[in-house]
């Protein structure tokens, strides 16, 4: 085969993969997750069980925050 | 019975002697990072062995029967990549439509492996060898990859409650304890000898 023909095929080959990527990505990505794994964005997912998710010390810290800023507000609702 | 004998031997060398961690650094990224919690380190260690298997038995073929009778060994990094890309983009959609269990376990770590160098490394070094042993290749270092990451992640958990001075604090320490990891790994070099088992 000419040198021509290898280079043809070499871009064939990785222009198939890259479009068996592309439509495995798009599915991958348009599946929705089983119920009970939905996970909101960022710090948003406080409702995630997932404790070793890095958003996951974020929603921990601003349910820490929320609750220090709860506790005055109750204290002068005592008073 | 040799070939069996000698397969699993292949397999214990790859897993604690020649470990893909320890002695040939691939993977330290995910390493360090996920080997903060038990818990994540084996889902991230389960997520590796099971794409490194499914990329090392696609791979193989590809490799042997497609690129080098077309003569294009010199393609075989941006296919590998390609395919594990497309591999791990393939099972998380499968794992997301019908096992919810599995997409527990393994869901968020999936993504993370396209990037994996271990995985990619271990497709590479299976381009020299028959496909029983490139087999062995795969599980021998997707098995070492789980227990060092099991055993880095057992000793980091118990790092936190202990009194490390604060500039060692985090990853400082942690890199200490993989240098001395890798040390007691070291020791363990020569307890079999692949040469006389015609695996070198």
């Amino acid at each position: 085969m000419s040198q021509t023909g290898y280079i043809i095929i070499a871009i064939a080959i990785v222009v198939a993969l890259v479009a068996i990527f592309t439509i495995s990505f798009v599915a991958y990505i348009k599946t929705p997750p089983p119920a009970g794994c939905e996970r909101g964005k960022g710090p948003n997912c406080e409702n995630c069980e997932q404790s070793s998710c890095r958003f996951y010390a974020y929603a921990e810290e601003r349910a820490a925050k929320k609750l220090k800023e709860e506790k005055p507000s109750t204290k002068k609702g005592n008073e | 019975m040799a070939y069996i004998v000698s397969f699993i031997l292949a397999i214990v060398s790859y897993m604690v002697i020649d470990n893909v961690i320890l002695s040939r650094y691939f993977g330290i990224c995910s390493f360090i990072g996920v080997g903060n919690k038990v818990k994540s380190a084996v889902g991230m260690g389960l997520a590796v062995t099971f794409v490194t298997m499914m990329a090392a038995l696609v791979c193989w073929p590809i490799y042997t029967f497609i690129l080098v009778p077309a003569k294009m060994q010199y393609m075989d990094t941006i296919v590998f990549i390609l395919v594990i890309a497309s591999l791990v983009q393939m099972v998380g959609f499968f794992i997301k439509k019908k096992s919810i269990s599995l997409y527990k376990t393994l869901g968020i770590y999936l993504p993370l492996i396209t990037t994996n160098c271990a995985v990619l490394g271990v497709v590479q070094n299976n381009t020299a060898y028959d496909f029983g042993r490139s087999m062995a290749n795969a599980l021998g270092t997707s098995l070492g990859f789980v227990l060092v990451i099991f055993l880095f992640a057992c000793i980091r958990v118990r790092l936190e409650g202990a009194n490390v001075p604060k500039a060692f604090k985090g990853v400082p320490i942690a890199l200490i304890v993989a240098g001395l990891m890798a040390i007691v790994f070291m020791g363990l070099g020569g307890m079999i000898d692949l040469g006389s088992w015609g695996l070198i």
